[in-house]
């Protein structure tokens, strides 16, 4: 095991493991850069810094780094690399070659936003860069807008390439009703990468050409709008964030299914009608986004119904979820424990966009902690949390060894707490007060005081709660107990071969017989 | 896209490619010259990366091609379908930006804009057409087994790329000549942004074909790798009628 | 000179490109209600809809969870075979069931809504040009001020809003209202304040390095003591505007012209 063939490698696999190790860097950047702004909100006035740019180069590098650096590679990079050759019972991806240049080009993405760091003038236009701020700040807005083209494009090519897997690869029998609901999931996932990131694409290309070549796309004084870009922009960006939530529901269904012993409830309902209903839905919905921008009344309303109808897919796939627990017998094995707690996280996550769904509650609402709260618990609680979900399940198949189950269960409980006090608090401060986001100081808020310290010694224990995850990782690939070729008893393809697979995953490409299913459990099976 | 797939056997080993890994490194080159340039106002600073990062590129995209020419499977051109709904979106977001504006504007042409000249432009689709007829053409030739034929018509079609080129740097250095300039409004901006994307297609689009034309020249054809190339100007083309009514006779 | 052209380019912009998109008229209305307290009824709705619902998945888990956990008696599992009803039973009447909440909620929050654009007729008006970082309030006698609106209790009041610069976002805590206003657009948005008193005006979308600094007041006075303000502010204007009508014209005009290209209530052309 040479460090040239990591380094160099072609093998999905390997690729997927660089894109976990890229990806959770990121993850600990972008994390310690909200340690930082929650410790600068502790107290009134200046806390860590007297510099309101400061303040905002740590929420630009905390909000892109995760989004861009994190979640998205987690998902469609690491996940979906790792699991979806295995799982339809292919020998690798479709082009190889182009999924190591994917992993690097992300890589390369992450170098350029960590640039942030070192070099003067750093990006302050936060993870959305609006025009006109962002092409009138002394700020380094080109990094912004490559390390969003880097790794936009670095999804393309691996959208291309596992659509095409998925379509041409599959294991001879593997039919489509039989394939695993995260090859689904992801496939949804990357049919909206390639559609809606060349719009995110083009967006932040015109940023810099009207920043650096004077063009005025964006620039109302010489015939452009400001609105196009915040339009073009969250065409791509709600849609992003379906492209995180399909495969890491996916995930928690996975999961729900291995541990319960049971198919996925109503599978076909959760594929055709959930994800792919979300994928049709997810494209009609970014205007709210603009609820307060002076958009439309008839798109402002007529949006605010397609948001709302998106509760109806998701509600379907929510169905499946727990219905797969019914007449199961349930383990809690550290997986589980995650797949289980991160449920009741969605659940309040997803219920509280409803009120941002509605127009005339989000004049109110919209651009408070509020929203804050809201995507928290979605993304940075449900989504990191069933990304680790995810590292824990298919951690003896990567390293072929166990984690230790007592420090994984126990960072579980310290993020349930630390998580629920820091972003339950932020809706109930959002609502009360009506504290809006963005904010370095809160000089207008005097009241909140003892709500930012609450805040902050939560973050504490949920960062530490991370801590012991990442480490129990790293002890558990060095000196974890060893893992059998399929210790959770799955029936999944991904589990048929030893842990951790050679190259080329199976001695003979498996074969699927007519009654094989993912999810053959139970009494019947 | 490169086109491939995995090889047949079990490998003992593990299979490495460094071209993915040389490019990537090009382009993060290309991404700190242009920060360089434009930021902090240093061409010098601008001029090693760039001279670091096209190397790079080039000498990743030469040894790619040969490294993988002629392996594939045809997956490629299925995929080839998957690129271009990517791309149809850039288009697709460039042109609705141009439609905001313009839909809105009180008067068009916006003030300070010039009349575009109108033989240029049936000129260049004229080429551009005619170049999707020829690699049509090469690749009837490749079927047949015809390797010069199919050499000379590629040749050819990469003659009629150059050309539309040619025509659209002359018509550019032409209207900045006059004064009209990417920065004049907001129809400068629209005009340059959308000709120089659709040209840099055509670039690429050169570029895959003189990268498969030396192995081809030693007689390394790979019909998948030149019916995906092919696919893939004739999407190039089809953009630029989309280009031309809308931006030139509109 | 050539530097003014551009400017007044730009004014062209912001009234000709700009109106067409934004608000070309603004519905008025003859009944006067108050926004803010529809607000706080249809978020408790919302709110107790989501909280039955988040408890009913809530609970309904946690019971699969206590009952289909592995036990001895449990040692296996038993799926249930999902005969051809028992599937469309289990999407079709949840999706109505969800799809009936939705609407449900989409009318409450649509009426709501007509409440918050439709401005009653009878209202006051000022024009806001925000600027980093302030709030620059125009009242219709051409009194100007800064960060500070007055109002008079007891009269709906209007804001058609523009920006000079980046996009701000006027928020009005305690009347359960925002809106952007930016470049290029004009938007507006209206309140009712009912009791004289104080309320905070704070800058909601992030506009550069002081963003969070950048606020305001609104100071709802008694009428009488509003007019009063008013009236003699404007007269201050006055005066001030007199001596100028005195000298050469040519130069002093200028400022009322420019008001008037920008005025937004001639024809209800905004700003
Ligand atoms: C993974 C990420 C993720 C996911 C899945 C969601 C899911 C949803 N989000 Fe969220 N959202 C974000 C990430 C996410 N969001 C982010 C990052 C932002 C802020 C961006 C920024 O400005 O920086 C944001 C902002 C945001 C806004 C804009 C607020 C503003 O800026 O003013 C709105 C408004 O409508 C919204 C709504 C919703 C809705 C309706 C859903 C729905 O999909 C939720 C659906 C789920 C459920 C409803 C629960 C389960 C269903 C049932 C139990 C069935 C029964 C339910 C009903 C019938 C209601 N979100
Ligand atoms: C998935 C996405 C995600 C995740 C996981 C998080 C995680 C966190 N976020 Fe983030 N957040 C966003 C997405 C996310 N956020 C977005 C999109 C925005 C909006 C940006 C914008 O407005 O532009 C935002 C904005 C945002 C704000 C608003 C700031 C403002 O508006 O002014 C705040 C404030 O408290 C905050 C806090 C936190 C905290 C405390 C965490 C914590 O969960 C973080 C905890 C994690 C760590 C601390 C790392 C832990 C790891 C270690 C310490 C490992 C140790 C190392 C070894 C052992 C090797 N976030
Ligand atoms: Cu003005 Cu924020
Ligand atoms: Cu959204």
């Amino acid at each position: 095991m040479s460090l040239k063939e990591w380094v160099f490698t072609t093998d999905h696999k390997r690729v997927g493991v660089l894109y976990l190790i890229g990806s959770v860097a990121a993850f600990i950047v972008a994390g310690i850069m909200a340690l930082l702004m929650r410790v600068e909100l502790t107290t009134l006035g200046p806390t860590l810094t007297a510099n309101p740019t400061t303040y905002n180069v740590w929420l630009y590098a905390h909000g892109a780094v995760i989004l861009l650096g994190f979640q998205i590679p987690a998902l469609t990079g690491f996940a979906a690399n790792y699991a979806i050759p295995l799982m339809i019972g292919a020998k690798d991806v479709a082009f190889p070659r182009v999924n190591a240049f994917s992993v690097w080009l992300f890589y390369m993405g992450v170098i350029l936003a960590l640039l942030t760091f070192v070099m003067p003038d750093p990006p302050d236009v936060l993870w959305t860069g609006y025009p006109p701020y962002s092409t009138i700040t002394s700020g380094n807005t080109a990094f912004y807008t490559l390390t969003v083209l880097l790794i936009g494009f670095a999804s393309i090519i691996a959208g291309v390439n596992f659509l095409t897997t998925i379509a041409y690869m599959r294991a001879p029998g593997m039919t489509w009703n039989k394939l695993n609901i995260f090859v689904w999931g992801t496939a949804g996932s990357f049919v909206m990468q390639l559609i809606y990131v060349p719009v995110l694409g083009t967006a932040v290309l015109l940023i810099s050409f009207d920043k650096y070549l004077g063009t005025s796309f964006f620039d109302p004084t010489n015939g452009g709008d400001v609105l196009t870009y915040q339009n073009l922009f969250w065409f791509y960006s709600h849609p992003a964030v379906y492209v995180i939530f399909v495969p890491f529901f996916a995930i928690i269904m996975e999961i729900f299914a291995t541990f319960a012993k049971n198919p996925i409830f109503n599978y076909k309902v959760a594929v055709y009608g959930g994800i792919w209903g979300i994928v049709l839905v997810s494209g009609e919905v970014w205007i709210h986004h603009l609820y307060v921008t002076g958009m439309p009344d008839w798109l402002r309303i007529g949006q605010m119904v397609t948001t709302l109808l998106i509760s109806v897919p998701v509600g379907l796939m929510t169905i499946s979820l727990i219905g797969t627990l019914y007449k199961g017998s349930i383990t809690f094995e550290s997986p589980m424990v995650y797949a289980l707690g991160t449920f009741f996280l969605f659940l309040i996550g997803g219920l509280t966009g409803i009120p941002l769904a509605v127009t005339s509650l989000t004049v109110n609402l919209g651009e408070t902690y509020y929203v804050v709260g809201h995507f928290h618990y979605v993304m940075a609680l449900t989504g990191t949390l069933s990304i680790f979900a995810g590292v824990y399940y298919w951690f003896p198949k990567i390293t072929g060894k166990m984690c230790n189950e007592t420090w994984a269960k126990l960072g579980f409980l310290l993020n349930f707490i630390g998580a629920n006090m820091i972003f339950w608090r932020m809706m109930e401060v959002g609502v009360r007060e009506g504290l809006p986001r963005r904010y370095y100081d809160w000089a207008q808020f005097p009241q909140v005081a003892d709500d930012q310290m609450f805040m902050t010694i939560g973050s504490v224990i949920l960062a530490l709660g991370f801590a012991i995850t990442v480490l129990n990782w790293v002890f558990g690939a060095i000196s974890g107990k060893k893992a059998g070729d399929n210790p959770w008893g799955s029936q999944s393809l991904e589990w048929t071969t030893v842990s951790p697979p050679p190259h080329g995953n199976w001695p003979t490409p498996p074969v699927v017989s007519e009654d094989w299913s993912p999810y053959a459990y139970g009494k019947r099976a | 896209m490169a086109h491939e797939a995995h090889a047949d056997a079990v490998h003992a080993h593990w299979d490495t490619s460094i071209w993915p890994f040389v490019i990537s490194f090009g382009i993060l080159g290309l991404g700190v010259a242009f920060t360089f340039q434009f930021v902090y106002h240093s061409s010098f600073a601008a001029i090693i990366a760039l001279g670091l990062g096209l190397p790079l590129i080039l000498g990743g995209i030469a040894g790619w091609t040969s490294e993988a020419m002629g392996k594939g499977e045809g997956l490629s051109f299925a995929s080839m379908g998957w690129f271009i709904l990517a791309e149809a979106m850039i288009f697709l977001s460039c042109f609705a930006a141009y439609w905001a504006a313009r839909l809105n504007a009180p008067d068009w042409p916006p003030a300070g804009s010039i009349e575009l000249p109108k033989l240029i432009p049936v000129i260049m689709t004229i080429t551009l057409v005619s170049s999707s007829l020829t690699i049509h053409k090469a690749e009837q030739y490749l079927h047949a087994g015809n390797r010069s034929g199919f050499v000379n018509w590629l040749l050819l079609t990469i003659v009629l790329g150059l050309a539309f080129l040619g025509m659209s740097g002359f018509e550019w250095a032409h209207l900045i000549g006059e004064g009209f300039t990417i920065k004049t409004n907001i129809f400068g901006t629209v005009f340059y942004s959308v000709t120089g994307l659709h040209g840099s297609h055509v670039l690429v689009g050169l570029a895959i074909f003189i990268a498969g034309l030396f192995p081809a020249i030693k007689g390394n054809l790979s019909p998948g790798f030149w019916r995906t190339a092919g696919l893939y100007w004739h999407f190039v083309d089809i953009i630029w009628f989309f280009v031309v009514s809308q931006v030139y006779f509109w | 000179m050539h530097k003014q052209r551009k400017l007044w380019a730009g004014f062209a912009a912001l009234t000709g490109a700009g109106s067409a998109m934004a608000e070309k008229y603004i519905p008025t209305t003859d009944r006067v209600v108050d926004p803010a307290a529809g607000w706080d009824r249809l978020w408790g709705i919302v709110l107790e809809d989501i909280t039955l619902l988040g408890i009913a998945f809530a609970l309904l888990c946690a019971w699969l969870i206590w009952t289909y956990r592995r036990h001895p008696g449990n040692p296996e599992s038993n799926p249930p075979v999902l005969s051809m009803g028992a599937v469309l039973g289990w999407s079709v009447i949840p999706a109505f069931i969800f799809m009936a909440d939705d609407f449900y909620i989409a009318a409450n929050g649509w009426n709501l809504w007509n409440m918050q654009r439709e401005v009653p007729a009878d209202r006051l008006e000022v024009k806001l040009e925000s600027g980093m970082y302030s709030w620059d309030y125009t009242y219709p006698n051409g009194v100007q001020t800064q960060n500070e609106l007055k109002v008079p209790a007891g009269k709906p009041v209007l804001l058609r809003m523009t920006s000079r610069d980046t996009i701000h976002n006027h928020y009005l805590p305690d009347f359960r209202i925002k809106e952007d206003s930016m470049p290029g657009r004009v938007t507006y948005l209206w309140f009712y304040p009912k009791k004289p008193g104080q309320h905070l005006v704070t800058c909601n979308e992030y506009c550069g390095v002081n963003h969070s600094y950048m606020s305001g007041k609104v100071i709802v006075l008694p009428p009488q003591e509003y007019q009063a303000w008013y009236v003699q502010e404007g007269d201050k204007l006055k005066k001030a505007a007199a001596p100028a009508e005195a000298a050469p014209a040519g130069a002093a005009p200028a400022a009322p012209a420019d008001k008037a290209a920008r005025s937004p209530d001639q024809n209800q052309k905004p700003v």
